[in-house]
């Protein structure tokens, strides 16, 4: 009796699915770029479903979505298990989407199945966290290590009119993000701001309690200092804690990379100046723009510049899609952002 | 099988499962976008791989009435043990495979001695060893340490097909048959559940009880060993965090599939039809673009519907019954 149900099980499995093999054509299977003849999916990869950084990255790519009058499917890992974003990616490649846009947990990992899906004639693209470059046709490249440090050092200038002295809190001394984001600091204060000067580095080992430690100390042992620097997300509401608690609120000032959720508390009792980071809205909504020209065809390898809908033009650098400049949130805008 | 009537076939709990199976494929079929093609057939055969072996040899741990909750946890030591032989030891892949595969059988040893020979309760013993293996993975890896660029030769075995068969597939249904062997047609599968009903008793009637039950246990480390070799070739990547949670997959099928939580009771091909259920699931809510997190709660609602739907009919005469006893009682005096 059990042979015969396992026997059952077998040949149905095998008739349904063999009949149904070539009866539905597969639409990711052949893309041709033929615009505005068929409705293009497009399937958006966050790294978690849940973050709310990648929350309001959905809601910029349903913006642009909507716009395009593209189908859009958002799926993304509930829990850190790596297989689930390789499941998920498989999964669109059999659905037969147009062009998946992924950011990515583990490069290595996810760029077998992402290469996988380019071999099925389905478009890649990247944004927030990159692929392997063979694994995808662009990477939608929210901030350059660059832009980062000008765009933190100006701010800083700005602050202190461009003279006295500032310290510096990093993550780690090690991380080379970190460290490339320092050497960028330090060339723009060279350049522009020879007046200001920078007294201190300080690790704060990514933990808000070592960074409000970190920043007491360095309080009191250059009470010239007139600004602090994070140049790590939980530094930003560590310093702002220090500050507050040593009474220094405004007369030292307090600046860094930062989500804006973490940071409004502080920025709207005048702790805090400003937290540098781009607009995460942004980022979808270009991510979608440029899955959806990749799929017509307008979009090619060794173009210099790209036109995302109302966020107007957009600079390539090689495979790079640039976002462009990092975004200052201070006590006028932070309230309208919600990560 | 005396009085064979349709009728206990039909209710039987894996031809249940099996309508329930079928239905979900024609209902994912309809409504789903290219659901039930060959493609996605193979897909689900493909992920559906290490939580099916992972389950297979849950088995006949149940069956004893013990229970592993560190096969998830052993599959990512091993995962990032078959990394180090063959990365750092510089081991061919074959050689790398054997020793994960020892150091599996090794690591079920741990949880068979202390459960068979020391005799602590398997519950207690693997919620240890599920912390130990995870932590032992973690440390070595100190968490970050990937392990990657496997040769296309390894990679083969996760992500290509074999006669138009995913090549694990084929690891699958020989372990499928290994397992179904042992527990339907030899002395050792009766045993299990004879120590599944009774313990004391099968000791009595002169079975080895420790010796039986170090073996399922072993046989669990070796089975999540394989397991996580096919992991890493299905990925391309072999993390800490492989296989995390992997455990109450395995034990869901188990328990979807007909074999009784408290020993016993349970067939291999139930565990199967468990597998299936759950991996149709999964896969039918993606192609039906329906949000992820249902995959999770209908797995649930299907577990309880299964364990509950032969019981309901229990109750029901219960329920008679007791409605009789009293008015009976009054007539008595």
């Amino acid at each position: 009796m059990r042979k015969t149900l396992l026997l059952l099980l077998a040949v149905a499995v095998t008739t349904i699915s063999g009949c149904k093999q070539s009866s539905k054509a597969p639409s990711g299977g052949n893309v041709t770029p033929t615009p505005a003849a068929r409705q293009i999916t497009i399937a958006f990869l966050p790294k978690s479903k849940g973050n709310a950084y990648f929350v309001s990255c959905a809601k910029g790519a349903q913006k642009a979505a909507d716009e395009l009058g593209d189908r859009l499917i958002i799926d993304g890992p509930t829990d850190p298990d790596p297989a689930r974003q390789n499941e998920i990616v498989e999964n669109w490649i059999t659905l037969g989407v147009d062009v998946i846009a992924a950011s990515c947990e583990n490069k290595e990992g996810i760029s077998t199945a992402l290469r996988k899906a380019e071999a099925k004639g389905i478009k890649v693209v990247t944004y927030d966290a990159d692929a392997l470059p063979d694994a995808r046709s662009f990477f939608v490249n929210q901030a350059t290590p660059q832009g980062i440090g000008y765009a933190l050092m100006d701010e800083a200038a700005r602050l202190c009119e461009s003279n006295g002295e500032f310290a510096v809190i990093t993550g780690s001394l090690t991380a080379e993000n970190q460290t490339e984001w320092r050497k960028f600091v330090e060339e723009r204060r060279a350049a522009a701001y020879p007046n200001m000067k920078c007294v201190a580095v300080e690790a704060c080992d990514d933990l808000k309690d070592k960074a409000q430690s970190e920043t007491t100390a360095l309080l009191s042992t250059y009470p010239n200092v007139k600004l602090i620097l994070s140049t790590t997300s939980l530094g930003v509401p560590g310093a702002a804690e220090a500050i507050k608690q040593a009474g220094k609120t405004g007369a030292v000032k307090n600046i860094g990379l930062g989500l804006p959720n973490e940071n409004k508390r502080y920025v709207h009792d005048g702790v805090t100046q400003s937290v540098i980071l781009w607009k995460t809205a942004d980022l979808g909504y270009l991510t979608i723009y440029a899955a959806d020209a990749l799929a017509k065809g307008a979009l090619k390898s060794g173009d210099k510049t790209f036109k995302a809908g109302s966020l107007g033009e957009f600079e390539i650098q090689d495979d790079n899609i640039m976002l462009g400049k990092p975004f200052t949130f201070n006590k006028d805008n932070i309230d309208q952002f919600d990560f | 099988m005396k009085n064979s009537g349709l009728k206990p076939v039909l209710l039987r709990h894996e031809t249940i499962l099996f309508v329930v199976l079928v239905a979900e494929w024609i209902f994912f079929d309809a409504v789903g976008h290219n659901f039930g093609t060959y493609d996605n057939t193979c897909d689900i055969l493909r992920h559906s791989c290490e939580i099916g072996l992972l389950a297979l040899a849950m088995t006949p741990v149940i069956l004893t009435g013990g229970i592993d909750l560190s096969v998830g946890s052993l599959l990512g030591l091993c995962a990032i043990l078959f990394g180090k032989f063959w990365r750092d030891a510089g081991m061919p892949i074959p050689l790398a495979a054997a020793c994960t595969i020892g150091v599996g059988a090794l690591a079920g040893g741990l949880n068979a001695s202390l459960i068979a020979w020391l005799r602590l309760p398997p519950l207690i013993v693997t919620l240890g060893t599920f912390s130990l293996f995870r932590g032992l993975a973690e440390a070595i890896t100190h968490g970050v340490d990937t392990f990657t660029d496997f040769p296309a030769s390894f990679l083969f075995l996760g992500q290509e097909r074999w006669l138009g068969i995913p090549a694990q597939a084929l690891v699958f249904t020989a372990a499928g048959i290994f397992f179904w062997l042992l527990i339907h047609r030899t002395t050792f599968g009766r045993s299990f559940r004879a120590i599944g009903f009774s313990p004391e008793g099968t000791r009595y009637a002169g079975i080895p009880v420790g010796h039986r039950m170090a073996m399922v246990y072993v046989l669990a480390g070796i089975v999540s060993a394989i397991a996580a070799i096919i992991y890493t070739a299905r990925l391309g990547q072999a993390k800490a965090d492989a296989g995390t949670g992997y455990e109450l997959f395995a034990i869901t099928a188990v328990v979807l599939g007909g074999t009784s939580i408290f020993g016993g009771v349970g067939s291999v091909h139930g565990t199967l039809l468990g597998v299936a259920a759950i991996a149709v699931l999964h896969s039918g809510i993606a192609h039906a673009l329906l949000p992820g997190e249902m995959a999770g709660m209908l797995t649930g609602v299907l577990l309880i519907l299964a364990l509950a739907g032969p019981a309901l009919p229990k109750m029901i005469s219960g329920l008679r019954a007791r409605k009789s006893t009293p008015r009976l009682a009054k007539q008595i005096p």
